[in-house]
C-alpha cells in the first residue's frame, strides 16, 4: 500500500529544474519589482503575477507538479532559497531604497506570520499585533537608551516583555470570544497607544530618539557592509538580520503548524466546543496563540527600533494591526508561503504605486473586503497536511 | 461646589445620552443580525459630514452654517440619508456575510469602517482637517428646575424620545414584532411569512438613523468634527453595548451611562485625565468582560455542538 500512492519515479532532474526555475524566476521578478521606477512597468509585473496565479488555478495539474517537486526536493529548495536570499542584496544595484523596502517587507512578513497563529490557525480575531510590535520596540529601545543594553541582549528581553503582555492580553480570552474578544484586543491596542503617547518614560508623542545601531564583532550595523571588496549600503546589515528573523519565524511557524499545537489550533477554528469535547485544553491553546504572536511581534519590533533608530507611538497604531491583518487575509490564512507573499506584496505595492500611496489605508480596507467577499481563502489557500509523505 | 457637581452631572447625562444613541444601534443590529456591525460608529459619524456638505452646497441662501434653522433642517436630511447609507451598505456588503463565520463578518465590518473613514478624508473638501460644527441649539432652558444650556437639555430629551420610540416600535408595532421574530429565529420567522431581508434593511435604517442623531450631537457637543472621531464614538458606543450586554436595549443605556460616568469622573479628577480617558474606559470594559462575559444584562447563551 505504501508504494501504491508513491509518485512516479524517474525525472529527479526535472524536479530539481522546476524548483530552481520557480525560485530564480520568483527572485528575478521581485528584483524587477523592487527596482521598477515606472508605474506602468509595475502594473505589467503585477499583471504577470496575476496571470501566473490564474494559470495555476486553471491548471491544477501544473500546480500539483510544482508542489510535488518542492516536496520531493525539500532540502535542495531550502538551500537554493537561502542562497538566493544571501545573494539578493548584490543584485539590487546598491539601491538603499530597495534594500530598505526589503527590510520592511521582511519585518511585516514576521508580523504576519505571528498573527497567522491566531487569525489563520485558530481563528481568534486579534487586533493588537501592532501593540505587541510596539511593546517590543519600546522595551528594547528603553533598555538600550537607559541601561545601555546591547541589541543582542535587548532582542530576547523585549520578546519576553512582549510575551508577558501577550499573556495578559490572552487572559480575558479565557472568558470571552468572537466579537467580545475582538473588542478586548482593540481596547488593548488603544490603551497601549495612549499610554505610549502620554507616559513620561516613553517620551510621549515625540517617542524615543537616538537608539544606537547594533554591533557585531566590532562591525557597526550603521556602516556599509563590505563583502569581498563589494560594498553594500548599510541597510544590507539589517536585510540579513531580518532575513534570519524571517527564517526563524518560518521554521517556528512550520514546526508549530505540523505539531499537535497546530492541529489543536485548527480544531479550535473548526469548532471550539467540539474541540473541548475532544479533550483539547482550549483556554491554554488560546492563551498560547496570544503569547506566540506577541513573542514574534516583539522580535520584529526590536529589529525595527534598532533599524530606524527612532520610534514614536504613531508607528504602532490600530492601523498597523489592520495592515498586518490584511496581509494574512489576502495572502491566505494558515499558509506560510501565502502569508509571506501577502506581506511582501502589500508592503511594496503602496510604495511602488506612488500615485496612490496617499490612499494606502483605503486600499487596505478595500482589499480586505474584496478578499473576504470574493476569495476568503486568500491567494494561497491552506493545504491539507501531509503525513509521512 | 454644588455648581461644579451639577455641571459634571449635566455633562455625564449629556455624554451618556449621546453614547446611548450610538450604543442602542450596535445592540439592535447585533440582536437581529447576530454579527457585530463594527462600522456602525463610522456610519453614525457620516451624518455631521453630510449635514455640513449639504449646508455648504445648498444652504448658502438660507444663512449657511451660521443659521441654526438651516443647520437643523439639513441635519434632519442628513439623518435620513445616513439611514439609507446603512441600508445601502447592508445590500452591497454586509448581506454577503449573513451565513459566513462570525469572524469574517467582524473583520469585514472593521475594514468597512476604515473605508468609510478614508472616503470622508479623501472626498470631503479638506477632509483631513477638523471642521467647525455649530451648536444645533443655542440659549438656555429649564430642566428639572435647573437652568441649563438648551443644547444639553435637547440632547438628553432627544435621546430619551428616540430610545422610547424605539422601545415602542419594537414592542407595539408589526415591524417590531417581525424584528423580534427574526432576532429570535431567522428560519422560523421565514416560515411565518416574514421576509428577513426586509427586516434586516429596516433594522439597518433605524439603527443608522438613531446613530446619526448621536453623531450629530457628538460633533455639536465637541464643536467640531474630524474624520477619525468615528474611532472614538464607534469604540465607545460598542463598548457601552458590550458592557450592558449585546442585544439588550436597557443594557446599552446602562452601559452608556456607566462609561460616560467614568469618562466624566476621570476627566474631572485625574490630572491630565483627558488624554488617559480611553485607558480607563477600556479597563472598565475588560474588567466587566472578564467577570461577566455576556455583559451586565446580556443573556448567557448555552452552546451546543
Amino acid at each position: 500500500m505504501a508504494h501504491a500512492s508513491a509518485p512516479p519515479p524517474a525525472r529527479p532532474l526535472g524536479g530539481l529544474l522546476i524548483v530552481a526555475l520557480v525560485e530564480i524566476v520568483g527572485a528575478a521578478a521581485l528584483r524587477e519589482f523592487l527596482l521598477a521606477e515606472d508605474w506602468r512597468w509595475v502594473l505589467v509585473l503585477l499583471a504577470a503575477f496575476g496571470a501566473v496565479l490564474v494559470a495555476l488555478e486553471r491548471r491544477p495539474a501544473l500546480e500539483a507538479r510544482i508542489a510535488e517537486a518542492f516536496a520531493r526536493h525539500r532540502r535542495a529548495a531550502t538551500l537554493l532559497g537561502i542562497a538566493i536570499a544571501l545573494v539578493f542584496p548584490f543584485v539590487l544595484e546598491k539601491s538603499s531604497y530597495a534594500l530598505h523596502l526589503c527590510v520592511i517587507a521582511q519585518l511585516y512578513a514576521v508580523l504576519a506570520l505571528a498573527l497567522n497563529f491566531q487569525l489563520g490557525s485558530a481563528n481568534i480575531p486579534n487586533f493588537a499585533t501592532g501593540a505587541s510590535y510596539g511593546i517590543g520596540a519600546y522595551a528594547s529601545a528603553l533598555l538600550a537608551l537607559n541601561f545601555e543594553v546591547s541589541f543582542w541582549l535587548a532582542l530576547p528581553a523585549a520578546a519576553v516583555v512582549a510575551t508577558i503582555f501577550g499573556f495578559l492580553l490572552g487572559l480575558p480570552s479565557m472568558r470571552t470570544k468572537d466579537s467580545y474578544l475582538a473588542l478586548v484586543t482593540i481596547a488593548f491596542g488603544v490603551v497601549i497607544h495612549q499610554l505610549l503617547n502620554n507616559l513620561e518614560v516613553t517620551g510621549g508623542p515625540n517617542g524615543l530618539v537616538g537608539i544606537p545601531a547594533p554591533e557585531l564583532f566590532g562591525h557597526s550595523f550603521a556602516s556599509p557592509l563590505a563583502v569581498l571588496g563589494y560594498e553594500l549600503p548599510s541597510q544590507a546589515n539589517f536585510y540579513y538580520l531580518s532575513a534570519v528573523l524571517v527564517l526563524i519565524a518560518i521554521v517556528f511557524a512550520g514546526r508549530l503548524h505540523d505539531s499537535r499545537v497546530g492541529l489543536a489550533w485548527n480544531a479550535l477554528r473548526a469548532d471550539e466546543l467540539a474541540a473541548r469535547c475532544q479533550g483539547i485544553n482550549t483556554t491554554w491553546y488560546k492563551v498560547l496563540a496570544f503569547a506566540v504572536d506577541a513573542f514574534l511581534a516583539g522580535f520584529a519590533g526590536t529589529v525595527y527600533a534598532f533599524y530606524v533608530g527612532f520610534i514614536s507611538p504613531d508607528n504602532f497604531t490600530f492601523l498597523v494591526s489592520v495592515t498586518i491583518m490584511t496581509m494574512v487575509i489576502a495572502g491566505g490564512m494558515d499558509n506560510i508561503l501565502g502569508v509571506i507573499v501577502g506581506a511582501v506584496l502589500l508592503t511594496l505595492l503602496p510604495e511602488k504605486l506612488r500615485a496612490f500611496s496617499d490612499y494606502r489605508i483605503l486600499f487596505f480596507g478595500v482589499t480586505v473586503i474584496a478578499f473576504l467577499m470574493i476569495r476568503p481563502q486568500g491567494i494561497f489557500p491552506q493545504r491539507l497536511r501531509r503525513y509521512g509523505g | 461646589m454644588t455648581d461644579l457637581v451639577a455641571q459634571q452631572i449635566l455633562n455625564w447625562l449629556t455624554l451618556g445620552s449621546i453614547y446611548a444613541l450610538v450604543a442602542v444601534g450596535f445592540s439592535l443590529l447585533f440582536g437581529v443580525l447576530n454579527i457585530i456591525h463594527f462600522s456602525h460608529g463610522d456610519v453614525s459619524l457620516m451624518s455631521p459630514f453630510l449635514a455640513l456638505g449639504l449646508v455648504q452646497a445648498l444652504g448658502a441662501g438660507a444663512g449657511g452654517i451660521s443659521s441654526p434653522a438651516a443647520m437643523v433642517a439639513f441635519a434632519i436630511v442628513a439623518i435620513a440619508l445616513t439611514g439609507l447609507l446603512g441600508v445601502l451598505l447592508d445590500i452591497l456588503i454586509i448581506q454577503r456575510f449573513r451565513t459566513a463565520p462570525a469572524m469574517m463578518a467582524l473583520v469585514a465590518t472593521v475594514a468597512l469602517g476604515i473605508v468609510l473613514r478614508e472616503l470622508i478624508r479623501h472626498l470631503f473638501p479638506n477632509g483631513s482637517n477638523p471642521h467647525a460644527f455649530p451648536r444645533l441649539v443655542t440659549g438656555d432652558a429649564m430642566l428639572f428646575g435647573f437652568r441649563v444650556p438648551a443644547f444639553n437639555a435637547t440632547a438628553i430629551l432627544v435621546a430619551i424620545v428616540a430610545v422610547s420610540l424605539l422601545f415602542l416600535m419594537l414592542n407595539r408595532t408589526r415591524l417590531g414584532l417581525h424584528i423580534r421574530a427574526v432576532s429570535l429565529d431567522r428560519d422560523a420567522a421565514r416560515l411565518m411569512a416574514i421576509n428577513p431581508g426586509r427586516v434586516f434593511r429596516a433594522t439597518f435604517f433605524i439603527a443608522s438613523a438613531i446613530g446619526a442623531i448621536g453623531g450629530l450631537f457628538f460633533s455639536s457637543y465637541a464643536g467640531m468634527v474630524r474624520f477619525d472621531f468615528s474611532i472614538d464614538i464607534g469604540l465607545i458606543g460598542f463598548s457601552a453595548a458590550v458592557v450592558g450586554g449585546l442585544g439588550s436595549m436597557p443594557g446599552a443605556i446602562i452601559g452608556s451611562l456607566l462609561i460616560s460616568g467614568l469618562d466624566t469622573l476621570v476627566q474631572a479628577t485625574v490630572p491630565n485625565g483627558a488624554s488617559y480617558r480611553l485607558v480607563f474606559v477600556f479597563l472598565l470594559v475588560i474588567g466587566v468582560l472578564v467577570f461577566k462575559p455576556a455583559g451586565l444584562l446580556g443573556r448567557t447563551v448555552t452552546e451546543k455542538v
